[in-house]
């Protein structure tokens, strides 16, 4: 195999073969597409609890529904939507705030991304603690009706879901602190920042319809 | 000629347990998928075993009770359907997706091993039921509120053993579906465009978006039901202000594109073998694909033709979108047909079990359109004749795609041949037990004998019937002795494979066989979808840089791993 | 590679010889065993239908059936056909060493079977909606009105009057010749299904028809027996699975003549109305007997009452989610009492009328299994 050899280099100089086990040939990297069908597979099991809870209201002669007895005040959120207003908000600062991170880290601005993340964190853990704390308040649970029932399944994954989000910054910061990311090498960062503003967008889609339709 | 006659290159597949436990090479896991999915093949069967003795006579004689009875059949079609087909389909996708688009490993190999993993704990999990006082019994289907945590319902830990472990199953999918896509999206060799992929990495590609996009709301399904059975949640139980209705939606949300996922990627293997044994290219090509993403699509819009007698269902839309799958159905027919016509077709086992698959999945194809009217479903649904239909889909279609496809790469995984005929015994067997179990279903069910009843009066006239099907069911017993007589003879002393046994077409055959990690050391020029054959037929390289190829042509590619490709990489 | 040997070409030969040889020989069999092969042939023909419709909507789905059965016939024997013609015809033969033509595609073609099948199927899918919009027609008055209650493991049928609320008589046996659904032939019958626990379904093969029995809805669907069908009985059953006693789960249709039928509604009424009103007469109860269900069982299965006194039963239903009664069966079966339906968890307390002496079996008429022995004396 001498005569061949010119050509079969040129293949190899291609080839993902060589050695390779990403191929990186332009385009989306692969943690980013992968997450993006993850993310893609999250909007589908949040499209089955979505759809399981207008099932569950159209089929309602009332809503927020009558029974079961004396809880019907507490399921009016229409008429205090302004606790969870605030999380949201805080929520969508977050998102702003982790945009900014990476932003920094495209620009190889490490200090910066530190700095964006760790906000991001705080503003990530304090919305997890404003729902635990609008949880005790709330006056019903998971057992008094179809509202309970939706209500805190919903908003309970969703917060599991900002929960996964929470570690993932933390992993993130601590490997940005450990100056493992830079311009050309933070896909991670990347992935982290589309699940987080995925978080975000489904929980404006929550408190659309569990505080405003 | 020299080259291919050196056994086994990976050494690596001597090495021990610790290794299996430890592999994220696409390979190994493939192998692991396909032997896990037989181990709980075996199993199911046994328990389909129980319900065929149980209905030979009338009369309660072999479970003597109807509790045990509802667990043989639940926990039999559940560990057929996600223990064995969908796993049993997503390991040869693993192991063949990579070789054949020239790729070293899967995207994510560590996820890979994870997605593996989780199959047998999910599975171990669901027949612990059996441990804790009986498994899950409500079928498959697992209705509410009958699957509710009440009297005469659901009672128990089996129930939630078999939604957790369906769970993980579940996340093992969803796993396995964005490591297919990004595998195939990303990490295909140079030359290899999308429409140069062999037609079981389309079949694998649209298969994975239907895990990606289902699989989820069938999670966020499972969720809500332990959430009614354990903490007082109100989902499906309308004595509680739930809705039973909303369970079937959701569940058949994901169940009907599962179908999907168990039947595509047979057709995809399919569609591999028979034009390798017709020694012709697969007829319409891009038909096929396209056919492919159609019935993917159109998978979406069907859920609910399970669900035309709850009374709640828009009848006519899911009718006529489910007639319309028969259409891209038929067009594979005919384009596989066409393959074989004026073809020169060696019949050796692989074909067998395809010629299979095209006979018998017709029949299950056919009896689609039946269910699709609707007024004719108001008479045949849930009844024995629904229990034929999906047979003849998943055991004459899926089944047989699925020991095709064992048949035809099983010398690539393991370098030696299967027996022939060995093979062709348990094809003839398992063709007449699969007939004479599923065929009299059909007249069973006209003549009105609802599924899963335990019992049924002797003066109803399904005697006979009932005895045909249990004895053609030991029979397709029978027909796996031969089987694993015939997996255990070769692995020991099989004749050597070498690279290429069948004169295939794809790239996994360029390559040693077993392949060596990472899988290439050189590829072929990728001009078609058929690169192995360009090669063999000299279309591909300029014969200047080829040497002359002799008589007996060949890849000139070596199957001999240069030294470097064989170091394993620790962080892939 | 040339060094793989080929299967003999014959093989497939040797396969589709096999099975034929089969086939031969138990035709062969059949006939020297002195079977009427053309009555068995006509019988093999016949069981790939369903049986005879004995309803009008019943007709109309065999009919569609038919059509599409034949259909499906066509298209089955052609492809089979063309792949068996492909396995014998293109076998390798000796001597095949140059490559068959590599056909890639033809586009006529192509276009040509995927267009025949659409029209076959958009035929098929509006003769199907034709007759879907007839079968599953609801009439807003139906001449007989009855609503059919399936509980785990049991079926009842409540015979509604003509304005399809007052219950006028409630069958509690659902098979022999003294229980069943009893029905008119000839006229247009809606059925009302519902169901106290989990999913069923009401299915009678001979209606070619089945309708799911759902929790929390009402279905409904209509129903006209062919006028030379009375007299006959048909056989049902649950067709959904409901738990363990699914298989039990039986029910018997009677067709009577319209004089019958309503010969027969007007002595069930009769007899039912002593017993079926609460009472008033401002007696007080001689006794007052507590009895309780707990996990589909009543905690006591012996109840004593006073014999030609009015008492009452204090039932206490705890199974949450669940609906119970107390139905009360004279020794000959006859049912004289049938209490208010109960959900769990919640009580009711049943007056009685006066019983004469004996033992009577009073009983949960959701669930059969749930018995127990009230002694009068």
């Amino acid at each position: 195999m001498t005569s061949d050899s010119r050509a079969l280099a040129a293949t190899r100089e291609h080839s993902p073969v060589a050695g390779m086990a990403h191929d990186t040939r332009g385009g989306i990297s692969n943690p980013i597409l992968g997450m993006i069908l993850f993310i893609t597979s999250e909007v589908m099991f949040f499209a089955g609890l979505f759809a399981a809870y207008f099932n569950v209201r159209a089929n309602a002669a009332h809503w927020p529904p009558t029974q079961p007895e004396g809880l019907a005040e507490h399921f009016n959120l229409h008429a205090e939507p302004f606790f969870a207003l605030g999380l949201t908000i805080i929520l969508i600062i977050s998102s702003a705030t982790c945009q900014l991170g990476v932003s920094a880290i495209r620009r190889n601005d490490r200090t910066g991304f530190v700095r964006a993340i760790s906000i991001t964190l705080i503003l990530g853990i304090v919305f997890l603690i404003g729902q635990v704390y609008d949880y005790m308040t709330l006056g019903f649970g998971l057992g008094d009706g179809v509202f309970g029932t939706t209500f805190y399944t919903l908003t309970g994954f969703h917060g599991a879901h900002v929960f996964g989000g929470v570690i993932m910054l933390s992993v993130i910061l601590y490997r940005g602190m450990a100056g493992q990311f830079s311009a050309r090498h933070h896909d991670a960062v990347e992935a982290t920042s589309i699940y987080w503003h995925f978080v975000d967008v489904v929980w404006i889609g929550l408190f659309s319809t569990l505080y405003i339709l | 000629m020299a080259t291919t006659a050196l056994t086994p290159a990976a050494a690596g597949y001597r090495s021990g347990l610790y290794e299996w436990v430890t592999t994220t090479d696409h390979k190994k896991i493939g192998i692991l998928y396909i032997t896990n999915s037989f181990i709980f093949f075996f199993l199911a069967g046994l328990l389909a075993l129980g319900v065929r003795a149980e209905l030979a006579q009338p009369g309660l004689q072999f479970v003597h009770d109807e509790n045990t009875y509802n667990q043989l059949f639940t926990m039999h079609g559940t560990a057929m359907i996600f223990l064995f087909i969908i796993p049993m389909l997503a390991g040869f996708g693993n192991y063949v997706v990579p070789l054949q688009i020239g790729a070293p490993d899967m995207a994510f190999p560590r996820i890979n091993a994870l997605s593996f993993w989780l199959l047998p704990l999910g599975g171990i999990l669901m027949f612990s039921g059996f441990l804790t006082g009986g498994a899950a019994a409500a079928g498959w289907t697992s209705y509410s509120p009958l699957a509710q945590d009440r009297p005469l319902g659901m009672q128990g830990a089996g129930e939630d053993l078999w939604i957790v472990g369906l769970l993980l199953i579940g996340t093992a999918s969803i796993l396995g579906a964005i490591n297919f896509l990004v595998t195939i999206f990303k990490m295909r060799a140079p030359g290899m465009t999308m429409f140069r992929m062999p037609i079981l990495v389309w079949t694998i590609l649209v298969t994975s978006v239907l895990v990606l996009m289902a699989t989820p709301v069938f999670t966020s399904a499972l969720i809500m039901l332990f959430i009614d059975r354990n903490y007082g949640g109100h989902f499906f139980d309308p004595a509680t202000g739930g809705n039973a209705i909303l369970w079937q939606n959701v569940f058949w949300f994901y169940s009907h594109p599962a179908v999907y996922v168990m039947v595509l990627p047979a057709m995809g293997i399919v569609s591999e073998v028979l034009p390798v044994f017709s020694r012709k290219p697969l007829f319409g090509y891009k038909a096929f694909v396209f056919a492919t993403a159609a019935i993917g699509a159109l998978g979406f819009s069907v859920w609910a033709h399970h669900m035309f007698t709850t009374g709640s269902v828009f009848l006519p839309f899911f009718s006529l979108m489910t007639f319309l799958i028969a259409v891209p159905t038929g067009v594979k027919f005919f384009n596989w047909i066409a393959t074989m016509w004026r073809g020169q077709l060696t019949f050796s086992t692989p074909l067998l079990f395809a010629l299979g698959f095209l006979t018998m999945f017709l029949i299950g194809g056919i009896n689609g359109a039946f269910s699709a009217s609707v007024p004719v479903d108001f008479a045949l649904h849930d009844t024995y004749w629904v229990v034929a239909h999906l047979h003849y889909v998943l055991f004459g279609g899926s089944v047989f795609g699925v020991f095709a496809g064992f048949y035809y790469w099983f010398p690539k995984m393991t370098g030696r041949m299967l027996s022939e005929g060995l093979g062709k015994a348990q094809f003839v067997l398992m063709m007449i037990g699969f007939n004479l179990t599923f065929f009299p279903m059909h007249i069973l069910g006209l003549s009105g004998m609802p599924r899963r009843i335990a019992d049924y009066a002797s003066t109803a006239g399904w005697n006979d019937l009932n005895l045909a099907a249990s004895i053609g069911g030991f029979l397709i017993a029978a027909s796996m002795l031969p089987f694993l007589a015939n997996v255990f003879v070769s692995l020991r002393g099989g004749r050597i494979a070498g690279d290429d046994p069948w004169e295939a077409n794809t790239l996994e055959w360029a390559t040693s066989s077993p392949p060596p990690p990472y899988n290439f050391d050189h590829l072929p020029e990728i001009r078609s979808e058929r690169p192995l054959f360009d090669l063999r037929h000299r279309r591909t390289l300029p014969a200047a840089v080829l040497p002359d190829p002799g008589p007996a042509p060949m890849p000139t590619v070596s199957a001999t791993p240069a030294p470097r490709s064989r170091t394993r990489r620790t962080k892939p | 590679m040339s060094s793989y040997r080929r299967t003999r070409p014959s093989t497939g030969a040797i396969v589709v010889g096999a099975v034929l040889l089969v086939l031969l020989a138990l035709i062969a069999f059949a006939a020297v065993r002195g079977t009427n092969l053309g009555k068995a042939a006509n019988d093999i023909m016949g069981s790939m239908f369903p049986p005879a419709a004995v309803t009008e909507q019943g007709r109309q789905i065999r009919g569609l059936y038919d059509v599409v059965f034949l259909i499906a016939a066509v298209i089955f024997l052609l492809v089979e056909g063309l792949i068996i013609w492909s396995v014998v015809r293109y076998r390798r033969k000796p001597g095949d060493n140059v490559l068959p033509a590599q056909t890639h595609g033809n586009n006529v073609a192509e276009i040509t079977w995927t267009l025949i099948p659409t029209i076959i199927v958009a035929f098929l899918f509006y003769i199907s909606w034709q007759t879907l919009n007839s079968v599953d027609a609801v009439s807003t008055k139906p001449d007989i009105h009855v609503r059919a209650v399936a509980g785990q493991f049991q079926w009842s049928f409540v015979y509604l009057g003509d304005d399809g609320q007052t219950e006028q008589y409630t069958q509690f046996v659902p098979i022999g010749n003294d229980g069943g659904l009893v029905l008119p032939v000839g006229r247009n019958v809606q059925l009302s299904l519902e169901s106290p626990d989990v999913i069923h379904a009401f299915y009678v093969p001979q209606f070619l028809f089945k309708r799911d029995v759902v929790p929390g809805q009402v279905n409904k669907f209509d129903f006209t027996i062919d006028q030379n069908d009375a007299g006959q009985t048909f056989r049902g059953q649950c067709a959904e699975l409901c738990g363990i006693g699914h298989r039990a789960m039986v029910f018997e249709v009677h067709a009577m003549s319209q004089q019958d039928y309503d010969a027969w509604l007007k002595q069930k009424i009769e007899s039912a109305k002593p017993t079926a009103r609460p009472s008033g007469s401002g007696v007080p109860p001689a006794a007052s007997l507590n009895l309780v269900a707990q996990g589909i069982q009543f905690k006591s299965q012996t109840l004593e009452a006073p014999a030609n006194k009015p008492f009452e039963i204090k039932f206490d239903n705890q199974d949450a989610g669940i609906t119970h009664d107390v139905a009360i069966q004279d020794p000959k079966g006859t049912l004289v009492v049938n209490g208010d339906d109960v959900k769990g968890p919640g009580q009711a307390t049943y007056s009685i009328q006066p019983l004469q002496p004996g033992d009577y079996k009073f009983i949960c008429t959701f669930h059969s299994n749930m018995t127990g022995v009230l002694t009068v004396k």
